[in-house]
């Protein structure tokens, strides 16, 4: 049943949309074919870009991965003190959608900037900019993609019992020993799983290669998409379609060995979600604390200085002063333009149906793939391929996938979901389906299958085994997993960029249609009111919090 | 009383085929545009003031956005506007060897130059967007002259949009490579410049703006409309002349509603339709109407030669071309 469920879901959703895209670049003469591919292999600027995708999301995700799980076991497993607010403040980066994090970025770095300025060590006008190339890319892709890391790997921890780690302590291992022969070696799946996930998000990444990687010669897949989309041709929906295919051939690459290793490395578990460890500092803690208030003032103070200056200057370029402090910028964005509280609730309300909906799929689906049973688990490891690749995708050849899917009335309903907020709600359920599956999926790799055979063969059924068993156990992954899609679901940009219609502005489109027309102190502001709402919500929930299970909001320890 | 009756008569008959008209024009109509939000918004709301019982849908997107969906939703078989105003001719040109372009030619173009205009009234130009040189206050000298950005003190100073994602930019380049004095040896020397190509428009203004780049070619609108709020940026006509845009309107074979949309191109390329591109800051494209604050008058300013048609047809040379020269 479930299973139906879920391929049903898959089939409508990813396979149709994906398999009408690619009818459109993997047909020669009504044959599908994969001379389109081949070809395009051929061509210098494509080799390259996939050269560049591959390099800019190994290197990005591998940066991320250190940060991520650095500081995942710096709160997870120490005595550090302010976990809770500095478990919110890290969270936050991801919460600012890439293009904007980009410009941010390039301001506070620029000539222009008025930090470096204040201190003299402006770059000159007219000086490259830092940022541009490789090296900025790789940079802001580890930035952006450091608080998945971080969340995949906290609740991943959260769900590690402690026995183990206390018998090894209580046998005298030191904290090395305990780290490299208990905890990492326990944390593999997890740990795979967030690599898998931050170089699948990169290599779709499209709004820091597009600002970064353009001026400095770097063109990477998802850029080169964009660049075949502006072209206007009429074979510009078989190059996409082409372009797009290898993009799915990469993911799906990524996933076999992800899942290829995380098999290898599979370590059975029991035990409910626990508090986090408390493994003292010493004198290293006010150290270590220094270094984490660094970072997070590095990486959330800049880009958020620049952001906020820009939305307070009349135009951009003005230096910010008392004389030319303004919040008419601000004034626009909230009280004239009725735009602004629509994107707010669609957003909101697109990006919540899908993490609810998602969380709840992606458990269902995790216990599918880690199941006993040989079929369903194999359907399920497809299904979870399918979602891998869909996330991979650029979000802007979803929506082309969608429109081409959905445009005409539904078959049997007579009901048309394009121009509704719907087809965006559907098009979140395909692309960020991935996004919800990672931390659970990991954590069903660590459930022993002795609590449900057990529970089995004392006469429980199966509603009973969910409810008491599975659910509580996968229940902090699984949310993690949908506040994940919420948060990337709630500043996207790409893929509502072509379902959106008036009525159904999303927050990404908004920013972007400002930032497209010229206004950037307007795209400033809109940002900054983001982040605001954003903390905002993320405060809602912590009121919320208080009533869930433990380890279900993450920076409730 | 026979009198007043007569007067009633005649003043019927004279109202009638205003009346007809109004009559004729209802319904809904669908209109895909790259116009800013609000600039939509304004034109919209005065044809609707004109014409009221015509309900408009419209969607706002950016060039690049807009023409995806629409191909995505011709594969789809399916195209939903009745009537765009988007981009460039090059663009119309295209959509219109496909065959996807109603030719409207009963439309008044009388008053206008006639490179402007498709002459079998497929696409209409309804405003000028030119590229000029936009500079910043820091510079070290203000360009007079495309010719001028080849100065040694401009070496690594120059931003410039991309062909591969602007269409304005597209058209730039044909324009310069086109020109008797410019001529590829310009873009050369663009790149022996150090010149680097990056995205749109916005993204070149920004750059110089900000004061990472001092002189920039872009669109006038950008930096004309900036000017006022304080922004540490000038704009130059340059004497060679400047390439323009047009942001052309144009009705689809499938469209649904044809009268109004061409009541809506009618709007457009009359002298109120051309009046509020001038309130709105955009250089009109009807001689008769005073340009905006901060641009010469349009006799002033000299549009570089184009063919739409012929850059169509070399697009990917003109492309393969640029690539060699700034790399991909």
């Amino acid at each position: 049943m479930t299973l139906a469920a879920l391929v049903l879901f898959a089939g409508t959703l990813m396979m149709l949309p994906l398999g009408l895209l690619l009818r459109q670049g993997l047909m020669v003469d009504g044959l599908p074919s994969l001379a389109p591919l081949q070809d395009a292999l051929q061509s210098r600027s494509v080799a390259r870009a996939l050269w560049n995708s591959l390099d800019s999301a190994a290197v990005s995700a591998t940066l991320a991965l250190v940060l991520g799980a650095g500081l995942a076991l710096l709160v997870g497993l120490t005595d550090l003190r302010g976990k809770a607010v500095f478990t919110f403040l890290i969270l936050i980066p991801m919460m600012i959608p890439p293009h904007v994090t980009a410009i941010s970025w390039t301001q506070a770095l620029g000539p222009s900037s008025p930090l470096l300025g204040a201190i003299g060590l402006a770059p000159p006008p007219g000086a490259p900019h830092p940022l541009y190339g490789r090296g900025g890319v790789i940079a802001l892709l580890a930035v952006q993609h450091m608080p998945l890391v971080f969340l995949v790997v906290l609740a991943a921890l959260r769900a590690l019992p402690r026995e183990m780690a206390e018998a090894a302590r209580v046998s005298g291992a030191g904290t090395t020993r305990l780290m490299t022969r208990i905890i990492l070696p326990l944390l593999m799946p997890s740990l795979l799983a967030a690599y898998a996930l931050a170089f699948v998000s990169a290599l779709g990444n499209f709004g820091i290669p597009a600002l970064l990687g353009i001026p400095g010669r770097y063109t990477t897949l998802p850029v080169l998409i964009w660049q075949r989309l502006s072209s206007f041709g009429p074979s510009m929906l078989a190059d996409v379609a082409v372009l797009s295919a290898l993009m799915a051939l990469v993911a799906v690459a990524v996933v076999l060995a992800q899942t290829w290793l995380a098999a290898r490395s599979r370590a059975a578990l029991i035990g409910p979600p626990q508090p986090p460890m408390q493994l003292h500092l010493g004198r290293v803690r006010p150290l270590v604390e220094g270094a984490v208030v660094a970072l997070v003032l590095i990486l959330l103070a800049l880009p958020i200085a620049a952001l906020v200056g820009t939305a307070l200057v009349p135009t951009y370029g003005v230096r910010l002063s008392l004389q030319t402090l303004t919040l008419a910028n601000f004034e626009q964005v909230l009280l004239r333009q009725s735009v602004t509280a629509r994107a707010f609730a669609n957003s909101t309300l697109a990006a919540g149906i899908a993490a609810g909906v998602l969380a709840g799929l992606g458990a269902a689906l995790a216990r599918v793939t880690a199941g006993p049973r040989g079929l369903q688990r194999r359907i399920g490891r497809a299904l979870a391929m399918l979602a891998e690749t869909a996330y991979a995708i650029p979000g802007i050849v979803i929506s082309i996938a969608f429109i081409l899917t959905f445009l005409r009335p539904l078959p049997l309903l007579g009901l048309s979901v394009y121009n509704t907020l719907w087809i965006i709600v559907l098009a979140y359920l395909a692309a960020f389906f991935a996004v919800a599956l990672k931390p659970v999926s990991a954590a069903c790799l660590q459930l022993d299958p002795a609590l449900d055979e057990a529970a089995r063969v004392a006469g429980a059924h199966w509603g009973l085994r969910m409810r008491r068993i599975f659910l509580p156990l996968v229940a902090p992954a699984a949310a993690s997993g949908g506040m994940l899609v919420f948060l990337t679901a709630y500043n996207e940009i790409t893929v509502s960029a072509l379902l959106w219609s008036s009525g159904t502005e999303t927050i990404g489109t908004v920013i972007f249609n400002y930032e497209n027309g010229g206004y950037t102190t307007l795209a400033a502001a809109m940002a900054t009111v983001t982040v605001a709402a954003t903390v905002a919500l993320m405060g809602l929930l912590d009121l919320l919090g208080r009533k869930l299970p433990p380890g279900v909001v993450p920076w409730r320890l | 009383m026979k009198s007043v009756a007569l007067a009633t008569l005649a003043a019927t008959l004279m109202i009638l085929p205003a009346l007809a008209q109004a009559q004729d024009v209802s319904g809904r109509l669908v209109l895909y545009t790259s116009q800013p939000n609000e600039d939509a918004q304004r034109t919209v709301d005065a044809f609707t003031a004109l014409h009221p019982d015509v309900e408009v849908d419209w969607i706002r997107d950016g060039t690049t956005q807009v023409m995806a969906r629409l191909e995505a939703e011709f594969a789809a078989g399916s195209p939903q506007p009745d009537v765009l105003l988007i981009a460039d001719t090059v663009v119309m040109e295209g959509l219109e060897t496909q065959g996807r372009l109603l030719a409207y030619p009963g439309a008044d173009v009388s008053a206008y130059d006639p490179a402007l205009m498709d002459p079998e009234g497929h696409y209409f130009s309804t405003k000028l967007i030119t590229t000029g040189i936009v500079y910043n206050t820091a510079a070290p000298f203000v360009p007079e002259s495309w010719a001028d950005l080849l100065r040694p003190e401009a070496e690594g100073q120059i931003a410039m949009p991309s062909p591969l994602a602007s269409g304005a930019a597209t058209i730039h380049m044909v324009a310069l490579t086109s020109h008797p004095d410019l001529g590829w040896e310009y873009y050369e020397g663009l790149a022996a410049q150090g010149t680097n190509p990056q995205g749109g428009n916005g993204g070149v203004y920004n750059a110089v703006a900000g004061g990472e780049q001092m002189f920039g070619m872009v669109v006038d609108f950008l930096p004309i409309r900036a000017i006022p709020d304080g922004a540490p940026v000038g704009f130059v006509f340059p004497s060679e002349g400047v390439s323009a845009v047009t942001e052309p309107v144009a009705i689809l074979s499938t469209a649904q509603n044809v009268p109004a949309a061409q009541a809506f191109v009618d709007f457009l390329i009359s002298p109120e339709g051309q009046q509020l591109a001038a309130d709105m800051g955009y250089l009109p494209a009807h001689p008769a109407i005073t340009p905006p604050a901060g641009f010469p008058p349009l006799d002033q300013i000299q549009l570089m030669d184009f063919d739409p048609a012929e850059a169509l047809e070399n697009a990917d040379d003109y492309r393969l071309r640029f690539v060699g020269l700034f790399g991909g």
